[in-house]
């Protein structure tokens, strides 16, 4: 079934992360979990990519010092690059369907307009 | 891992905790493969100076390090995921801006990286104004076998405390992810407000399995069934239905009933229901029983087991 670990499952794994820091992230929504109805009350579901998150957060914070504010400002631009790298990827890939002149074309104009 | 600790730090014995810790965070910024996605050396040398670190930073490994009591594997960190082994993966929800749209004109692409640029970094100081949509949020819901299977209603309750009913559709599979437009977080300077996204997680049932749209029923028959063929009450996903026993079958055998499965809308075939039956013995051997089967062993001997045994040595 599907891979979801819970607050405690996420404390347990990621040993400089404490309650109070694993509430301060997501009450600023730099980590984002699901969240699940239980019927009695919501809690809080994690997926891999939470943990991951979490745990590039607590690096972040521990090893490089780094408090809240400039810690949300870091993984946001993390975002934005990941983001503009897809896109690039996605660009390469279109290119790469091209016939060898049209790919030429665009490499030269590359190649113009970054030097 | 055998480096030296002081080594894969670039420092020397007598280096000063402060030290130890200043060297640590100057190389964890040059190769901490979340900060370098495209180095694709940048994990190996993390991980020997983050297992250098682990190892140095406490006074008491320090010594005993020093003092030769413990080797430098001794701080090997286990086996981790870094962020960027999920962040281009389809799906990501912390994904800045939307992707491209279904145009494929290269102009509307650079057109959506620059309108992504305006949302993400926040420079929407424009003439027009600054409009941005909202967050997506993500839900977790746990479906009922046969809720999943058919289709049906199932209740959530929503961050900002709104309860709203979650149409299942028919055929919903594990892990599937519904779009609920415009009950996300509030958009921004008129932007739109953006989607729920809630994905499902079906719930295992006593009776059925389900294995793509074919539902998986075990089913118990009597030995007098198996042998002389019956008809039979099934369950399927919707009611009991009946079926037919052909004559001299064994347990393990499996009988399919055509379109009882999971049906999908836009899927044009039906899934099926497949039986299998299981023998069970009677709960009390009576004397007539036993009786009629010692008399039927003397006369009918035959053995199931012979090609097995043969194989098992071949």
């Amino acid at each position: 079934m599907t891979d979801h670990l819970t607050e405690d499952d996420v404390l347990a794994a990621i040993p400089g992360l404490t309650r109070t820091r694993l509430v301060a992230f997501i009450e600023t929504e730099v980590v984002i979990p699901l969240r699940r109805d239980t019927g009695v009350h919501t809690v809080h579901v994690f997926r891999q990519i939470d943990l991951a998150r979490l745990q590039l957060l607590c690096d972040l914070a521990d090893d490089l010092e780094l408090d809240e504010a400039a810690l949300g400002v870091i993984i946001s631009l993390i975002d934005q690059l990941h983001a503009a790298r897809r896109d690039l990827r996605a660009i390469a890939r279109a290119v790469e369907q091209e016939p060898p002149e049209v790919r030429t074309r665009i490499g030269a104009a590359l190649i113009g307009s970054l030097t | 891992m055998t480096t030296d600790p002081y080594d894969a730090l670039g420092l020397t014995k007598h280096a000063t905790p402060e030290e130890i810790k200043k060297a640590y965070r100057k190389l964890a910024r040059t190769s901490h493969p979340d900060l370098h996605p495209d180095d694709s050396a940048a994990e190996a040398r993390f991980k020997v100076i983050s297992a250098a670190y682990d190892l140095l930073k406490d006074p008491e490994t320090r010594a005993k390090f020093d003092a030769g009591e413990i080797d430098a594997s001794g701080a090997e960190r286990p086996q981790r995921q870094y962020y960027r082994d999920f962040a281009e993966a389809q799906g990501n929800p912390y994904q800045q801006g939307r992707g491209f749209g279904t145009q494929g004109d290269p102009a509307d692409i650079f057109a959506e990286i620059l309108r992504q640029r305006a949302q993400g970094g926040g420079d929407g100081f424009s003439g027009r104004g600054f409009a941005a949509s909202g967050q997506d949020l993500h839900y977790a819901l746990e479906v009922p076998f046969l809720e999943a299977a058919v289709g049906g209603e199932v209740r959530i309750s929503l961050q900002d405390g709104d309860s709203i009913a979650v149409r299942i559709p028919q055929g919903a599979r594990d892990g599937q992810t519904l779009r609920l437009r415009g009950k996300g977080g509030p958009g921004h300077g008129g932007g739109a407000p953006g989607d729920a996204l809630i994905t499902v997680a079906v719930r295992q049932h006593p009776v059925f399995r389900r294995e793509g749209d074919d539902i998986l029923v075990t089913l118990p028959i009597t030995i007098d069934e198996a042998v002389l063929g019956a008809k039979v009450t099934a369950p399927t996903i919707t009611g009991p239905v009946s079926l037919t026993i052909p004559m001299g079958v064994s347990s393990g055998r499996v009988l399919r009933m055509r379109g009882r499965g999971v049906t999908r809308p836009g899927g044009n075939v039906a899934g099926d229901e497949l039986v299998e039956l299981r023998i069970v013995a009677p709960r009390e051997i009576d004397e007539t029983l036993r009786d009629f089967l010692t008399e039927w062993r003397k006369n009918h001997a035959h053995d199931p087991r012979a090609g097995l045994l043969n194989e098992a040595v071949s």
